[in-house]
């Protein structure tokens, strides 16, 4: 029976020397890569790290004891906010040419990262195949990443790192091999901005996974934010490589331990102005119903209608049906059951009732992380739900 | 008189049956080459589902991500899909034979393979141009629909209704032009019809529905400038800017 062993990596760990890593970053403005050298040069104090970069070097870093690896774009991504295939093919390429044992690839606005948390990940990326960040958000922040990606990638790869579309991340060379492999395959399917799934990778591979608390950092911005376009772009990515990996998941087993929920105090905030959310919600619970019968059993459309009439006050989208919404897309993405783009653009309006959901609960005092954990543990429960669905999508149609 | 009658009358008959007993070989002739072509076709057809199903040939198409052969076929089954067109192509293929076959077995120089062959080549576009029009109409209705819904577009059922409807007039207006019916009558019908939806749309956007429009801009224009305060007026509460959220 599969099933992995995750470590979190929250305590500092002995001194390991870092001769034989590649620490790989992205195209940032002048400014930032000159900051960021500093915080390697401050991670890595005299000890000598090849860092791979796109950028030209400031002429003050002549004296650094890191040693700078220019690699040339060969595209210019359209997703610069987050690491792709082409950022991992890179990086493994690098690290085979330098002789590097180990890669540390750090995302846009890498320059917000405090020097320990880099040389955490760099420590912990000796140590283990995979190294993901824990990073300190706000209440409002990253839900995507707390409504589908997270609760997904942990109940169905019995995995417990927070974030799993990585901004920063470290690799073994092993790791890194793995990737490259899959990143070169979506490359050849001229998806050169495809995004990789490490943690999902690393699971199925039975790798070691860690996680390291990185801290407060400024993570990227997609530079045109619009909600519906990337969704369906990251959920599409997501879905895809479920299916694809449906082997290992059917036979993953566990549950995992419960994340530590910050007992600090929730600082105080107004009341978020969830009306236009609820008005997009219930205009497509009008107009998309039909469609929504398409992929949703009756259960979930009768849980819908409920919310569509629910006062803005008092409106909570139960956590197993919003587990049971993203399980029937999920499935409704294998089957094909509608068009792929229409199916993902239909999710949008679900995902925003999920969002003025939570928003009301924890304008009511509630801990936002203890609901994202709550969510997290819907998903574990009703992953029988999904295996059955999956193996017998005819039959079993509740 | 009676019997010239009778006789005219014998006759005409008699040319009747005649003529009915050298058409019938050609109907026989046509019909059992549709039927055995259909035969053909169907046993075809099981066997190209049998050797795609043993070669894993869904599979390995959705691996590849092929996506828009496995989004037009039926079931999602690419499969499927290649079976059903080898039926129906030799079911057309006995369709032609049948004709030829019709034409040789009558005897005459009328020559009716001439005219009904091209015909018959024109009817089957002109089904495959509806097939591709309901289909299209379709995709970009919904398309349409779930891209209003998500700009929040409170007329955007009324949106994708009309471009389905849109795409079906301009399918058969197609299709009738393929076939030759109508010619003049249906060009003009189409021009007022196509026109007419058109122009309904687009007063029922600018003129009829310019409070919800203007509703929708305002809304638009909020999200992105807050107001500025008016620090003079000291009962003037200024908007607090709406909480950030992050999507990601």
């Amino acid at each position: 029976m599969a099933s992995t062993q995750t470590n979190v990596d929250l305590a500092s760990t002995p001194a390991v020397g870092t001769s034989g890593l590649l620490v790989s970053l992205v195209p940032l403005p002048q400014e930032a890569f000159e900051a960021t050298l500093s915080n390697l040069a401050l991670a890595f104090p005299g000890e000598s790290v090849f860092v791979a970069t796109p950028d030209t070097a400031p002429q003050s870093s002549s004296g650094s004891p890191l040693r700078l690896v220019p690699y040339t774009l060969t595209t210019v991504s359209a997703t610069p906010w987050v690491l792709n295939a082409a950022d991992y093919l890179n990086a493994y390429k690098l690290a085979q040419e330098n002789h590097a044992t180990a890669c540390v690839l750090l995302g846009g606005e890498s320059q917000s990262l405090h020097p320990e948390a880099i040389r955490a990940l760099a420590k912990s990326a000796l140590q283990s195949d995979l190294t993901l960040a824990h990073y300190e958000l706000g209440p409002r922040e990253g839900l995507v990443n707390s409504a589908i990606l997270y609760p997904v990638t942990r109940a169905l790869f019995s995995t417990r790192p927070r974030f799993p579309l990585a901004i920063d991340v470290g690799l073994s060379l092993r790791m890194a091999g793995r990737l490259a492999i899959t990143a070169q395959r979506s490359i050849a399917a001229g998806q050169d901005d495809g995004f990789l799934w490490p943690l999902n990778e690393a699971a199925s591979a039975n790798c070691s996974i860690a996680e390291v608390n990185v801290g407060a950092r400024t993570l990227p911005q997609p530079v045109a934010p619009d909600l519906n376009a990337l969704l369906a772009q990251i959920a599409g990515s997501l879905f895809a490589d479920v299916d694809a990996r449906a082997a290992f998941w059917q036979r993953a087993r566990g549950t995992q331990p419960a994340q530590p929920i910050s007992q600090a105090t929730p600082i105080a905030e107004p009341p978020p102005d969830i009306a236009s959310m609820l008005d997009a919600f219930r205009l497509a619970y009008t107009n998309l119903h039909e469609i929504w019968a398409l992929v949703l059993p009756p259960n979930s459309l009768l849980g819908l209608k409920k919310l569509s009439v629910m006062q803005p006050e008092s409106f909570r989208m139960p956590d197993n049906l919003w587990a049971r919404i993203v399980y029937d897309f999920i499935l409704a993405f294998r089957l094909r059951t509608i068009n792929r783009g229409h199916l993902l653009g239909a999710l949008t309006p679900l995902y925003l009732a999920w969002v003025a959901s939570h928003l009301t609960l924890t304008s009511k005092g509630t801990p936002p992380e203890k609901h994202i954990q709550d969510v997290a543990v819907a998903f574990e429960t009703d992953k029988p739900y999904l295996v059955s669905r999956w193996r017998w999508p005819d039959r079993f149609n509740p | 008189m009676w019997q010239q009658i009778e006789l005219a009358l014998r006759q005409s008959a008699q040319s009747v049956l005649v003529k009915l007993a050298r058409f019938l070989p050609g109907l026989l002739a046509l019909l059992l080459a549709v039927i055995v072509l259909t035969a053909i076709g169907a046993g075809v057809a099981t066997l190209l589902r049998r050797i795609l199903t043993a070669a894993k040939f869904d599979e390995r198409l959705a691996r590849n991500a092929t996506g828009p052969l496995s989004d037009w076929s039926p079931a999602n089954s690419p499969t499927a899909l290649i079976a059903r067109v080898a039926f129906w192509a030799c079911v057309l293929i006995g369709c032609f034979i049948g004709i030829s076959a019709f034409d040789a077995a009558y005897p005459g120089d009328s020559q009716i393979s001439n005219f009904i062959i091209p015909y018959l080549t024109h009817s089957i576009g002109a089904v495959l141009l509806l097939i591709a029009g309901t289909v299209i109409a379709r995709f970009l209705e919904r398309s349409v629909l779930i891209g209003a819904v998500n700009a929040k577009l409170q007329y955007a059922r009324f949106l994708s209704l009309g471009i389905k409807w849109l795409v079906l007039v301009l399918t058969a207006a197609m299709v009738l032009d393929h076939l030759q019916i109508g010619g003049t009558v249906v060009e003009l019908a189409f021009g007022i019809l196509f026109g007419g939806i058109v122009l309904t749309l687009a007063l029922a956007v600018g003129l009829g529905s310019r409070d919800i429009v203007s509703r929708s801009l305002e809304r638009s224009a909020d999200h992105r400038s807050p107001l500025d305060p008016i620090h003079a007026d000291p009962d003037f509460k200024s908007p607090t800017p709406q909480e950030t959220l992050r999507h990601f």
